[in-house]
């Protein structure tokens, strides 16, 4: 934690009058030069603690340590953070050179000096030579990435962005997001970005913290969270999956009412309830019914995707949800009955009650 | 909700236009028959030879124009009305920013209210709120009756019947329509962009000289013509307050059309304010395009 470039420490923030904190004891901390994604549904705290961080929003009670300082009591504008807005908020009265001069300028950078990293910050984000345009003659992707300039080329701490692709269209997402994480890469600056869309937050993050109603679910790597999520709510919100009520009657084994026991590999004590969770692209064809860990349902919805196959199967009461790879073989057809097994390392461990 | 459009497509471009040009029709014709055809009555009226005639009569004669361009004393009340614009439209704006500032961004969920709150006064006629300021200002009103019981002055203070009278209850009863043109005005106004600003580096007094100012200037500039233009053309104030000692335009026009009875002249004084409207109507133009440019 004491080598950590930024540290937000038992963060909380209550709105007066409200009934519950918005932000309730979150505590994490990124190593510099990391890409952190707040990931989370809409309400659950994620922007108002970049608010907080960006001295936006005063927080109700913890700390927010830059290199060991906190920061907290300093108040917004000498705070040295770059922000992005989710409507970038670029002056509209001023041409895309004097948005991103701005912050020098307010900084008492001298004019030569000013004008030269202000072409420097424009050739970092590939707008080179529109640096005397109006904000409005810009497309949309053009004045994110003036925003992106406008606050990297005051070199702050740190790099908040706040829904960063939410006004772009599906085409220039894909291109802004790339293009983000390189120019993230390349600067080196420590970001944290606020998002609801996990894919957004699984490709563009180093890491991810999951957020549901104020608290913090589970921080980790975009494969940690995918693969092994540690609560349900993080299970379901990133990804699809089925999950499986079951007791655990020997090591790795669960009974599941009305299936067949779930073999699977994480620990849990003998004679606890567990949550199991198996993905839906983990879900295979298994030519027999008789093996462990297979499921033997009738087809009742077909969704063809392209390249992969998306089943309902009924087992017993409940709907399974299987993402078939489509191949050029026979692929099961409605009201057909399948036998579809998993991996007992595809089982997924996301939750334990003692006996 | 797909279909209604349809009827009225790009495709039946020709019916469409005559459509907007039926639309328009009761407009146009209302404008011309209590706008347009008035005006043309006034010019008229202004060349007209014959005093006794509101609809000018007799021959075309200049003689009224040379009887106001050539009169020192036209020229006189002519600036008159001009500083008096200017002393109202000034003070007017000035206390009307930050109100319409506030009001713009609060975000107190009694906003609606305090915006209705600083219009209301247009609830109220003009007359009776000029009545009220000679209750006020006059010398046995409130505040000369006020600082001689403290006995701070041995007799009143001239506060009305002169342009000082005249042109404190003009700011107050037009402030409501400087709100009302600022808070239409301010539309660049958004609390992100302070925000943004603030991030950036910027103390409080920054954000407002260099973002909240240069881009709620078009509101104030509007706001600043509009009081310019309803002080200049005033009439009921100026000559209530004035207590006859204000000579404006208007109550010049009123004098010439109702006491001299010498129509032409009142007619040609009134082109005279047209004209004056019309140059600082052009002249806000410019400095709007050159502010937004």
């Amino acid at each position: 934690m004491a080598d950590h470039h930024v540290v937000i420490d038992q963060l909380v923030k209550t709105y007066p009058g409200a009934p519950k904190p918005s932000v309730d004891s979150v505590s994490f901390s990124l190593p510099r030069g990391e890409m952190l994604a707040l990931l989370g549904p809409s309400g659950c705290g994620k922007t108002t603690i970049l608010r907080m961080i960006a001295g936006l929003v005063d927080p109700t009670s913890g700390a927010i340590r830059i290199d060991g300082r906190d920061v907290s009591s300093i108040p917004v504008h000498k705070r040295n953070m770059g922000m992005i807005f989710q409507a970038y908020a670029l002056f509209p009265h001023m041409t895309v050179a004097e948005n991103i001069s701005f912050g020098l300028e307010m900084r008492k950078v001298g004019r030569s000096e000013r004008e030269e990293r202000v072409l420097k910050a424009l050739d970092l984000v590939k707008l080179t030579g529109l640096g005397g345009r109006k904000v409005s003659q810009l497309s949309g992707g053009q004045q994110q990435r003036a925003a992106i300039a406008r606050s990297l080329v005051i070199e702050p701490e740190l790099l908040l962005l706040d829904e960063p692709l939410s006004n772009l269209d599906a085409k220039l997402r894909d291109e802004m997001r790339d293009e983000i994480r390189d120019i993230q890469a390349r600067t080196g600056v420590t970001a944290i970005f606020v998002t609801h869309d996990q894919d957004e937050a699984l490709s563009m993050a180093d890491r991810l913290a999951v957020m549901s109603a104020g608290r913090l679910e589970q921080i980790g790597t975009p494969r940690e969270i995918f693969d092994r999520p540690q609560t349900q709510f993080v299970a379901s919100f990133i990804g699809a999956g089925t999950f499986f009520k079951g007791k655990v009657v020997e090591p790795g084994l669960a009974m599941v009412e009305g299936l067949k026991p779930l073999r699977f590999t994480s620990h849990a004590r003998l004679g606890s309830t567990v949550q199991l969770l198996i993905r839906p692209h983990r879900l295979v064809l298994a030519t027999d019914a008789g093996q462990p860990n297979s499921f033997t349902g009738t087809v009742e919805h077909v969704v063809y995707r392209g390249q992969t196959l998306t089943l309902q199967v009924r087992c017993g009461d409940r709907l399974l949800q299987a993402d078939l790879p489509t191949h050029a073989g026979v692929l099961p057809e409605k009201q057909s009955e399948v036998t579809l097994s998993v991996a007992a390392e595809d089982v997924t461990l996301v939750g334990e009650e003692a006996p | 909700m797909s279909a209604a459009p349809a009827t009225g497509s790009p495709r039946s471009g020709g019916n469409s236009r005559a459509l907007l040009l039926m639309l328009l029709l009761p407009g146009l014709a209302a404008l011309m028959v209590t706008f347009l055809l008035p005006l043309i009555w006034l010019l008229r009226a202004s060349f007209a030879s014959d005093t006794t005639s509101a609809f000018g009569g007799g021959d075309v004669t200049l003689e009224s124009y040379r009887a106001v361009l050539f009169d020192p004393f036209y020229w006189q009340v002519a600036w008159n009305t001009l500083v008096l614009g200017f002393n109202v439209a000034v003070p007017a704006v000035v206390l009307s920013y930050p109100i319409a500032l506030f009001l713009t961004r609060t975000t107190s969920r009694f906003r609606g209210v305090l915006t209705a709150l600083a219009v209301a006064p247009l609830l109220t006629s003009s007359v009776v709120r000029t009545y009220g300021w000679m209750v006020i200002l006059g010398d046995r009103g409130v505040i000369n009756s006020g600082l001689q019981a403290l006995s701070l002055t041995g007799g009143p203070i001239r506060l009305s019947n002169n342009s000082l009278g005249a042109t404190v209850a003009l700011v107050e009863i037009l402030m409501p329509y400087a709100i009302l043109a600022m808070l239409s005005g301010f539309g660049r106004l958004n609390l992100q962009l302070e925000e943004a600003a603030a991030m950036l580096g910027a103390n409080r007094l920054k954000v407002f000289t260099r973002i909240i100012l240069p881009l709620s200037l078009p509101g104030v500039l509007t706001a600043a013509l509009l009081v310019f233009v309803l002080a200049i053309s005033s009439f009921v104030t100026p000559r209530l307050m004035g207590g006859g000692r204000v000579f404006v335009l208007g109550t010049e026009v009123f004098n010439e059309a109702t006491v001299t009875l010498n129509w032409p002249l009142a007619a040609a004084l009134s082109v005279m304010l047209l004209v004056l409207f019309s140059s600082i109507i052009l002249l806000y133009q410019r400095a709007l395009s050159a502010l937004e440019t």
